[in-house]
């Protein structure tokens, strides 16, 4: 463990700044991942979870997969970010089960993970019911608040080199998190044509937005696009979403999750039952962002919890 | 992991039908039955197509006019050039064929997956069991890879079904599980591979099921819409499978249940969809 005097964190950011590209979460029109610089420094913003995920760092909206006819290499400084609740950890974790490609890796090699303990999760937050690998293991270095002082413990070499010049604790840290929101069980593969999931796909308008700010949705787009000469071009990967319509359109016109109810409970189950069958460990990381950004308030957390009241009351 | 495609020679173009070009490049890659590879021309895009024919030196693609990047394909013509990346997915089962008996079936462009599959059997299979080929196509004007389903109708039973006959000839009137049907046939001890609508897939297997076929003698190849090819966009996930990686070929006990899933919620209209 390493500590810093929480005074001094804004003198600590600054020096990471001038040697790495920072990355931190500001408060804007909402809260987001952003880089920064002299311009939005007094905007760093470490209160709350940030409404916006860090993904985009890692699969941008739109990214170059292969140019052709130009070429185009451009080396990135090497990149810190910095505020990593859990839960972005974990997604960070889950992405990199799923991403395979060398545009990720390489932003993935790039990157130093610098987490922050979350003190005061909300309304919407679950991470304590999602069997959330330890911070640690997935970041560089970590932050625990305590009192006026940051205790910092080390995870890597990358991270031992940042934080060589603090001074060293000893002091043993306990922490527990606190959930209000509890998702209570998740065998849910069984209940997958309960006619429960109807009520909440009726209040769904397919806006997306569950998907854009999910931490670990990743799906994607390939679209080439070309120069107005027709001669150079680039193949880009663009972010998509399940919840649209377009996503199983096929050649001919047929949509093969036609049905809002389809595609809402694909979203839910990818999370809580397709991934785990695959990969042992769940695709949601209990950030809550999806129930935060719901126009309509969807809170699918809670049918699951209600489903399985019913089931322990049919028991009976 | 990589989207890089190499660059292969068409060395023959012709139209097969119309709105599908048939074209021959020169290409080593070789994908078992039922395998796919990526096709595409730069600045336009990418799209998963299947060979239909079983060869080493050469790929023969068919291509249906289906949208802007297939619209171009079907305008290339000798010595232009296309990308591929692949193989990707896992095809048609290869063990223990001798002998066996098969029923093959496909509707319309389907038919590029199973034709490289019966290519196979015609060029590696050595005592092949009973071999019944069930190929449905809109009418006479439609059928495709009309040459090379003559060569094979000399070795194999071949039953060209036609939604509608417009001439004298002996191809039959009706859609595919009505003929089967009509033949009375002993499906218990014969496999079937399938490729095509899935209407067309399930109103076959129901037909094969009522004359004593178990589902799993039965394989189906899937069509979803795809991007990547490797499991990674989540674009052909059909529940947890994903059809480019873990398919396109499906046992179809394996698969029905998970079609079941999607289809009973389908049929769910929720007011003002």
């Amino acid at each position: 463990m390493k500590i810093l005097e929480k005074s001094n964190l804004m003198e600590f950011l600054k020096n990471l700044s001038s040697k790495y590209e920072l990355i931190s979460p500001i408060k804007e029109i909402n809260t987001k991942f952003q880089v920064i610089n002299k311009s939005n420094f007094d905007r760093i913003f470490l209160d709350k979870i940030t409404e916006a995920p860090a993904k985009s760092f890692f699969i941008p909206e739109n990214e170059a997969l292969l140019n052709f006819g130009k070429k185009i290499s451009v080396k990135e400084r090497k990149r810190i970010i910095f505020g990593l609740r859990n839960c972005d950890l974990n997604a960070i974790y889950i992405l990199d089960k799923v991403m395979h490609d060398a545009n990720y890796i390489e932003k993935r090699k790039n990157t130093i993970l610098i987490g922050l303990y979350c003190e005061n999760p909300d309304e919407y937050c679950f991470c304590k019911s999602m069997e959330l690998e330890d911070s640690e293991k997935v970041s560089d270095l970590f932050f625990y608040s305590k009192g006026k002082k940051y205790f910092v413990s080390v995870n890597s070499e990358a991270g031992k080199e940042i934080v060589k010049n603090l001074k060293e604790s000893s002091e043993k840290l306990k922490f527990k998190v606190k959930n209000e929101k509890e998702l209570k069980n998740k065998g849910i593969k069984k209940h997958y044509k309960n006619s429960i999931w109807e009520s909440d796909a009726a209040k769904c308008l397919s806006c997306s937005a569950c998907t854009v700010y999910c931490p670990t949705c990743s799906c994607f787009n390939i679209e080439d696009k070309t120069e107005i000469n027709f001669k150079e071009g680039e193949r880009v990967r663009q972010q998509a979403s399940c919840q649209l319509k377009s996503f199983s359109r096929v050649a001919g016109g047929k949509v093969f999750r036609d049905s809002r109810l389809a595609r809402f409970k694909h979203f839910i189950y990818h999370k809580i039952v397709y991934f785990k069958d695959q990969h042992n460990k769940y695709m949601c990381v209990g950030c809550g962002r999806c129930l935060r950004a719901c126009p309509t308030k969807i809170d699918w957390v809670n049918t699951i919890n209600l489903l399985l009241e019913e089931e322990n009351r049919r028991k009976k | 992991m990589s989207y890089d495609s190499e660059k292969y020679k068409i060395t023959e173009a012709k139209e097969e039908i119309e709105g599908v070009k048939f074209l021959r490049v020169k290409c080593n890659l070789n994908p078992a039955p039922g395998q796919f590879f990526q096709a595409s021309i730069q600045g336009i895009g990418e799209c998963p197509l299947a060979p239909c024919s079983y060869n080493k030196e050469y790929l023969e693609i068919l291509v249906r006019n289906a949208g802007s990047l297939t619209g171009k394909i079907c305008r290339l013509k000798k010595g232009d050039f296309i990308w591929i990346r692949g193989n990707y997915g896992k095809g048609f089962p290869l063990d223990n064929l001798e002998r066996k008996n098969i029923i093959l079936v496909a509707g319309g462009t389907g038919i590029a997956p199973v034709a490289s599959f019966l290519d196979y059997i015609d060029k590696n299979i050595k005592k092949p069991g009973k071999i019944l080929v069930y190929f449905g196509f809109r009418d006479e004007k439609h059928i495709l890879v009309k040459k090379k389903l003559k060569k094979w109708s000399r070795k194999f039973r071949i039953t060209i079904c036609l939604d509608k006959k417009t001439e004298k000839n002996n191809y039959e009137e009706g859609f595919i599980n009505q003929i089967i049907q009509k033949s009375r046939l002993k499906a218990s001890n014969y496999l079937a591979f399938m490729c095509g609508p899935e209407v067309m897939m399930k109103n076959v297997t129901e037909t094969l099921n009522n004359l004593g076929m178990k589902n799993n003698s039965i394989f189906w190849s899937m069509e979803r819409r795809m991007e990547c090819a490797m499991g990674n966009c989540g674009r052909c996930l059909i529940q947890d499978v994903y059809v480019c990686k873990d398919g396109p070929v499906f046992r179809y006990d394996k698969i029905k249940p998970k079609l079941d899933n999607e289809e009973s919620s389908n049929k769910i209209l929720i007011d003002g969809k």
